[in-house]
């Protein structure tokens, strides 16, 4: 399916061994980089490759680096995110389950490239089998001599940790992680300054999702317009995109970015299963507004999605099919976020709070069009005005859903 | 200002300038324009959590938190658009779809920021039809504070406070979401020397003192400044007190010292010394003449001081030096301390002129200093060299002045008494009664420092000039006007200080 059979996910399951990644060719990059590269020119590389955040906010990856002050006494951290929480996103799990020696390699090349000798991987609470794997990896890459100090017979050496998270969304939030790992309360921290410049320990930091930083080696392997050439020109490469709901064949695909959403669930994912058709879909993880089946014919990148009213976040495709009560999904909706706020600001812990209160009235109870239009106004109060992301992610989906979906929860909550 | 690099903004259509630096909240603020806010406050960290303070930047999309962004040259900011407006009433929606609206018994109704933006930025119909969360209405949280839960907005202004400033980190945020509760840890209480500073910067009434709570209301209260006398550190301090309803007489003026702001000196914060230092101002106190212990009716202290003059008057002028004995305070403002060395040691040419002050205590790394008098630093400027006498030394005269209490702090009563039996004439000049009181011949009320007018000198060596806060009792005199008084009816000059 892909050219070269180059692949971010390899497909057997004992591929996650180091033995099987140097088979596959594995810290050649890093080798080659390290020794013979200078880290402007590693920057440039992957700013050239436009390496999108796979994270969920899609910020180019080299151009975030490029904000680290260059020089300086102090130390620097490189922070990989790995809490993967977002509903409908199961991607960063198998890299770390298949590909952990890549992710290494990646944040060789990163810690390079920025200047870094210490890096901590927070792994969501719940991966806790997953986390057992990464470990047994590390200490591999440990033994012979790919993480620890004097990488490749040159100074540069990198110290890796592995942290849990206790199972908060918000964790996933780049200062709240920060916080976090630093033992205090995750919660978000006021931007500006980013972590680019006060991050970890008050140290400049830089924070990639899990699949951002595995896909480092491919760019400094096969060259940024080779990497350009498989995705779009301003969003480059192949992205994991994780596929639930009501599809014949729910997983992970790993495709070019821009693929279509529509040939990704009808075609990769094997399309609804018989008689069914699809309701709805939310094509970024649920903090993804809902689309409209007359909406699907949308590709797959950032601001393709972005255009299209929604967004491409964590990609995490979750598929609604019809019959489905767009009620449940509401409420389902309003929970989480209700459940997730960490609670630092006002708008996103009141009013979360307050709308899955609506919702719930209005399901018991039932109400008028007065109420969907009390959550909509409580929805805008939170849009654009909290401390952090998490206000936005609970506001833009739950205010898709009372728009598009207006009539039918209209004649739900009518009694 | 600093020396550090100006910067020019416009904000509200007003051209700013402000160092590098400053936060637009603050430049606004120099600008004189008041920027409504519940967890910003310019003695801790920026939270930004509580989204009050939102204004429109020109250039940026969304709304930018006036607390946190910094200002740039060419700035626009502006901070009452249709925008920023609204998105203040919907905060203050937000806020009071959870606070229990219960001002007609909450202790902070009249100073309550809650109040005060719904009234000024809100004025909107509850939309709220849900119920309300239900929480902890009155949690002692240690050192007579209470905390009411349902009030809180959870600015973290106490959290932050105990983690930044006294490092002691009592309250702590516990569970998530519109769960959140300010709390203590299990078997830890508040327990620091500042701990009533958690009320003053509270916003709402989450956080009330046990003293206050259900005394009066925040609109019978008169403010105003004062320095406080308790230690040499001289805060800055407001005194509030009630002085029309619902007071009768002999009942408490002042219900509450507040911390002031006073950057060269205490920053935002006093300790609660300093704070109990109410009970300096009405508890105790001398309101009238005493005479061998007994108050003297109709009796005014310009007569009494007349006795004091007459027994002054009755030692020969070469015998004075010995046969008077005076002994000072460092609680004498620098005015007062001025004309006590005009009138006793330049005038009477007295030799036996003493200090009792009270005994020093612990001081802290903060604000308290181990020194507990106002104006040791002013005693030392007048020319004195304060000294506490031996008893013995006392022993000798035939008039004592004592002005303070405090005499007793470094001796027995009993030797006390002993040594006061051998003097023939010996007033009292005090505020609070003591056991002095019965030893004089008599007594004569003096003002307490937040009833005078005058100067001090801190521990820094920082002049700080106060004003009367509130009124003594009629019978009730400063000493610089019974100093003066006393050095008229002697006929000396003691100079040109002040004796209001």
């Amino acid at each position: 399916m892909l050219e070269n059979g180059v692949r971010l996910l390899p497909v057997d399951d004992d591929s996650w061994r180091l033995e099987a990644y140097l088979r596959r060719g594995g810290y050649e990059t890093a080798r080659k980089v390290l020794t013979t590269m200078a880290p402007v020119d590693v920057i440039a590389e992957v700013c050239k490759a436009v390496l999108r955040g796979r994270g969920g906010a899609g910020f180019p990856a080299g151009v975030k680096w490029g904000f680290v002050p260059k020089g300086g006494a102090g130390p620097k951290y490189l922070c990989v995110n790995a809490d993967e929480a977002e509903p409908g996103t199961f991607k960063d799990r198998l890299v770390l389950l298949r590909a952990p020696h890549q992710l290494l390699e990646g944040m060789l090349i990163t810690a390079f490239a920025v200047g870094i000798r210490s890096a901590f991987i927070y792994v969501r609470g719940e991966y806790a089998r997953v986390s057992r794997r990464l470990e047994k990896a590390i200490a591999e890459a440990r033994a012979a001599g790919y993480v620890g100090p004097r990488l490749f017979g040159t100074d540069l050496g990198l110290d890796v940790v592995v942290h849990h998270g206790a199972g908060a969304y918000i964790c996933g939030e780049e200062t709240a992680l920060l916080e976090s790992l630093e033992g205090r309360r995750g919660q978000p921290r006021v931007k500006p300054p980013f972590p680019a410049v006060v991050g970890l320990f008050r140290s400049p930091t830089v924070i990639n999702n899990v699949e951002t930083i595995a896909t480092v080696p491919q760019i400094l392997a096969r060259g940024a317009d080779w990497f350009l050439g498989r995705g779009l020109a301003k969003d480059g490469g192949t992205r994991l995109y994780s596929v639930s709901g009501a599809v014949r064949r729910p997983g992970t695909f790993e495709l070019p970015v821009g693929t279509p959403l529509r040939e990704i669930i009808e075609v990769h994912a094997g399309g609804t299963p018989e008689g069914r058709s699809i309701k709805a879909v939310i094509p970024g993880g649920l903090s993804a507004p809902v689309l409209r089946p007359g909406e699907l014919d949308v590709a797959m990148d950032v601001d393709s999605l972005s255009r299209a009213g929604s967004m491409l976040g964590s990609a995490g495709i979750i598929v609604i099919p019809e019959g489905t009560a767009m009620l449940d999904i509401l409420h389902a909706t309003a929970r989480f976020y209700a459940h997730e706020s960490c609670g630092k600001c006002t708008p996103c812990r009141i009013g979360t709070a307050w709308i899955l209160k609506v919702v719930e009235r209005l399901r018991s109870w039932g109400g008028g069009p007065a109420d969907l239009d009390l959550i909509l106004r409580l929805a805008e109060g939170i849009k654009g005005r909290t401390l952090c992301p998490l206000g936005d992610a609970a506001a833009l989906p739950i205010h898709a859903l009372v728009t598009k979906f207006r009539s039918e929860l209209e004649r739900a909550v009518a009694r | 200002m600093n020396g550090k690099k100006q910067v020019c903004l416009t904000i509200d259509g007003l051209k700013v300038q402000v160092a590098e630096g400053t936060k637009v909240f603050r430049a606004a603020e120099q600008a004189g324009i008041a920027i409504p806010h519940f967890c910003y406050h310019p003695g801790l960290e920026v939270e930004g959590s509580c989204r009050m303070c939102l204004v429109e930047i020109e250039g940026l999309p969304k709304l930018e938190l006036s607390c946190s962004a910094v200002v740039r040259e060419g700035l626009v900011v502006r901070t009452s658009t249709e925008r920023v407006r609204e998105a203040r009433k919907d905060v203050l929606a937000f806020l009071l779809a959870e606070h229990p609206l219960d001002c007609p018994i909450c202790p902070k109704a009249g100073e309550c920021r809650l109040q005060d933006y719904y009234d000024r930025h809100g004025l909107f119909a509850s939309r709220m039809v849900e119920a309300r969360e239900r929480r902890a209405k009155k949690l002692p949280i240690g050192r007579g504070l209470l905390l009411d839960r349902e009030r809180c907005v959870l600015c973290t202004r106490c959290v932050r406070f105990l983690q930044q400033v006294t490092r002691t980190g009592e309250l702590g945020i516990f569970e998530r979401a519109v769960r959140s509760e300010v709390g203590i840890y299990d078997g830890a209480p508040v327990d620091n020397n500042y701990s009533g500073n958690l009320v003053d910067i509270c916003p709402v009434g989450a956080i009330t003192a046990d003293d206050f709570r259900f005394k009066t209301r925040a609109w019978f209260l008169a403010r105003r400044p004062s320095v406080c006398p308790h230690c040499s550190r001289g805060c800055a301090i407001v005194v509030e007190s009630v002085e029309g309803y619902p007071l009768r007489r002999s009942e408490k003026r002042v219900y509450r010292i507040t911390a002031r702001e006073n950057p060269a000196v205490n920053g935002f914060w006093i300790c609660d010394l300093g704070r109990d230092g109410r009970h300096d101002i009405d508890d105790g106190r001398h309101v009238a003449v005493t005479e061998n212990g007994a108050p003297v009716p109709g009796l005014s202290w310009q007569r009494a001081l007349a006795g004091v003059a007459a027994a002054i008057r009755s030692i020969p002028g070469p015998e004075r030096a010995d046969k008077i004995a005076v002994l000072l305070n460092a609680r004498l403002t620098c005015e007062e301390l001025a004309l006590a060395k005009g009138l006793f040691v330049t005038g009477l040419g007295l030799r036996k002129v003493f200090f009792a002050d009270r005994k020093p205590g612990a001081a802290d790394d903060l604000l308290l200093t181990a020194e507990r008098m106002p104006n040791r630093k002013g005693v030392l400027a007048a020319g004195f060299t304060p000294r506490l006498p031996a008893l013995a030394e006392l022993a000798g005269a035939e008039v004592l002045l004592v002005f303070g209490e405090y005499l007793p702090e470094h001796f027995a009563e009993e030797d006390i008494a002993r040594t006061l039996a051998g003097i023939p004439a010996k007033y009292l000049f005090a505020a609070h009664a003591g056991p002095l009181d019965g030893l004089v011949d008599a007594v004569l009320p003096v003002a307490v420092p937040a009833e005078k007018s005058g100067t001090y000198i801190n521990t820094e060596g920082i002049l700080q000039s106060f004003s009367p806060a509130v009124r003594p009792c009629p019978e009730v005199a400063a000493e610089g006007a019974i100093l003066a008084c006393l050095a008229n009816s002697l006929g000396i000059s003691a100079g040109e200080a002040d004796a209001r």
